[in-house]
């Protein structure tokens, strides 16, 4: 579902080139849950980027459900990202001003798909498994970090996208928490045979991976599946 | 762009402003408030001069249309056809001559030079309220002869000393006295004052009125011409369409309606008064949409990453930008409504206790046109500012964003 061939991303800063990523093959199947770990600056934010539609790369392609992306005009790419992606990033980026039960809505709400009773009913059921349906009608400031990260989570999920994106969504929280989010994604792996790609450079990570791809200085150098 | 979107940058704007910085919200309604207020404040004040002083015009002076002799020429003569051919037109209320002649006015020890204007006090009563502004004593009658009466300027008051007074007077007339007035022919005569009438008009204030009957004594033949002739409209008809009326048929060469001669007369000032309103206007606009510019500027810069965010999970960059752009038209709309109040406040407050001159009483002469207008431009200034910054955050590459 996703394929990519010798995908490279050059910043050019100046006269100074920054090769970010430097010739990435991969595929990734449905339902499986992927690690990408590596030293900082190894290029992971930048993979998960392109893959997301969320940067153009320098050179190479990406397939999407057989879709060359490059030929996604912007407002395509907006609408592949809101009917078909979820994004958790290490950010909540919660919007401050509304509910979690508003917030986890949000993307719903955009779809011309989604009827207001369904997703409105998918949001409580999703609160619900995380744990948050008595924090519903909060505000983000008036929860801890690990909760709104796991109200992003939701935020991610509520359209049931086909692929689920996160970079790092436990660098802000304790081990504790990490567990919480990481049991979490394990969850949905399982259950709804969510496909996730995430970032990490914590090792003890690793377990709840089924696949692990290591980059450094923006090449495979491992790929375990 | 379509009816969902908008619906979610409607409700993201609302929401934002219903539980983000509550002071900040309110701190730019106010001054959206205050730019309105400034803006409608100063050109209907001068509007509410402009419209003191043409009322007056109208009422003692030139009437709604003013017909004056052809160049060259002293008098209208043919006077009696002159006024039955007017007051025969249709639109016109009533015509009524005026005559004047310089004198000297003398009450006791005090000499003072005027002008005597006759009248015809049935005609001019149908054209001029002056009657209606009697202090003392009683308005001329059709016959009389040898009444005058005087403004409240000329006949002065008698507790002020004389080298106190800013217009000279005869120093305290009262109604029944007698004054001589000697005119410039030699006509010498005493008239009994029957009234004091005080206009708030200076130059009516500084004048005296006797009957036609009296003046063709003064001039020792029975006057059939006027120095001029005022015309009152009837109700529904403009001056413009009187005065065209009478020129077409050949009343006289020389008829003007009194914004014909407002605009020679008092031109200049209504040019000033255009350019102090202009300025007005242009600052107002310039807070209003600098204050709008800043507002949305320092919300977009603080939620950059957010903004990055949110398009990456899908929110349409047009939704952001509506987002914030909805925020602007509501704090606008909110800001304008207020500045609404304040002027109507004002307005009422001035209609009730209005800045009182010799010259002109102002009060904030203002229409409901005037404020859709003045809504309108301040509305679009607000817009425009909040869209910019608006657009250019909702453009931002999501990666660069979202690095913040
Ligand atoms: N916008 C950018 N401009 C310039 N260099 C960048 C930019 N984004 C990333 N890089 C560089 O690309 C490399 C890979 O970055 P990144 O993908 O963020 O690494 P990781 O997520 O593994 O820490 C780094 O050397 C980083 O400095
Ligand atoms: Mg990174």
């Amino acid at each position: 579902m996703i394929r990519t061939t010798n995908l490279r991303k050059i910043y050019r800063m100046g006269n100074v080139e920054v090769k970010a990523l430097d010739g990435v093959d991969l595929t990734i199947g449905k339902g499986e849950f992927v690690g990408i770990m590596g030293p900082s600056g190894s290029g992971k934010s930048t993979l998960l980027h392109l893959l997301g539609l969320l940067d153009l790369q320098t050179t190479g392609d990406i397939w999407l459900d057989s879709i060359d992306v490059d030929r996604l005009t912007d407002y395509e790419k907006t609408m592949f990202r809101l009917y078909k992606l979820g994004y958790v990033f290490q950010d909540y980026a919660l919007v401050p001003e509304l509910t979690v039960a508003e917030n986890v809505c949000l993307p719903a709400m955009l779809r011309s798909d989604r009827k207001e009773e369904e997703y409105r009913a998918d949001t409580v059921k999703i609160l619900k498994q995380i744990g948050l349906s008595d924090r519903s009608s909060h505000l983000p400031r008036e929860l801890s970090g690990g909760e709104q990260q796991r109200v992003a989570i939701a935020r991610a999920i509520v359209n049931k996208p086909d692929i689920l994106f996160a970079d790092e969504p436990c660098a802000n929280l304790d081990t504790e928490n990490s567990s919480v989010v990481l049991d979490l994604f394990d969850e949905i792996n399982h259950e709804l045979k969510q496909t996730i790609i995430m970032v990490s450079h914590e090792d003890w990570h690793s377990k709840y991976f089924h696949r692990i791809i290591r980059l450094r200085d923006g090449k495979i150098v491992e790929d375990s599946g | 762009m379509g009816k969902k979107e908008l619906k979610v940058a409607l409700f993201l704007a609302w929401r934002s402003l219903r539980r983000g910085s509550r002071s900040s919200a309110i701190l730019t309604i106010v001054i959206i408030g205050m730019c309105f207020t400034n803006m409608i404040f100063l050109p209907s004040l001068f509007a509410g001069i402009g419209q003191t002083i043409k009322t007056q015009i109208v009422d003692y002076e030139v009437g709604n249309v003013l017909v004056s002799p052809q160049s060259g020429d002293q008098y209208v003569t043919d006077l009696d056809a002159t006024l039955d051919l007017i007051n025969g037109m249709p639109g016109v209320e009533r015509a009524t001559p005026h005559y004047s002649k310089g004198a000297t006015l003398k009450y006791r020890q005090r000499i003072l030079g005027s002008s005597i204007r006759a009248i015809r006090p049935i005609d001019e009563k149908s054209v001029s309220p002056l009657y209606t502004k009697m202090i003392a004593g009683s308005y001329l009658g059709e016959g009389d002869t040898g009444e005058i009466i005087i403004g409240k300027t000329i006949a002065g008051d008698s507790s002020i000393r004389e080298e106190d007074e800013f217009y000279p007077s005869l120093g305290g007339v009262r109604v029944g006295d007698s004054i001589t007035v000697e005119y410039g022919n030699g006509y010498t005569k005493d008239y009994r004052v029957k009234g004091i009438f005080s206009t708030g008009w200076t130059s009516t204030d500084n004048a005296a009125f006797i009957t036609w009957s009296d003046m063709e004594l003064v001039e020792g033949e029975s006057l059939d011409k006027a120095e001029y002739i005022t015309v009152k409209t009837k109700p529904g008809y403009t001056e413009k369409s009187v005065k065209d009326v009478l020129m077409s048929y050949g009343v006289s060469p020389k008829v003007q309606t009194t914004d014909d001669l407002l605009s020679k007369a008092i031109g200049s000032v209504l040019q000033s008064f255009d350019i102090i309103n202009m300025v007005s206007l242009i600052v107002s606009i310039i807070i209003t949409t600098v204050v709008l510019f800043i507002v949305i500027t320092i919300k977009t810069i603080n939620s950059r990453k957010q903004i990055g965010i949110l398009r990456a999970i899908g929110v349409h960059k047009e939704v952001i930008m509506h987002n914030y752009g909805f925020q602007v038209i509501i704090l606008a709309v909110f800001g304008i409504t207020l500045g609404i109040v304040i002027a109507s406040l004002l307005a009422l407050y001035l209609s009730i206790y209005p800045i009182v001159t010799p010259e002109w009483s102002a009060y904030m002469h203002l229409t409901p046109i005037d404020l859709v207008w003045n809504s309108l431009i301040l509305f679009a200034a607000a817009v425009f500012a909040g869209y910019v910054p608006a657009y250019q955050v909702s453009r931002e590459e999501i990666q660069s964003a979202m690095r913040v």
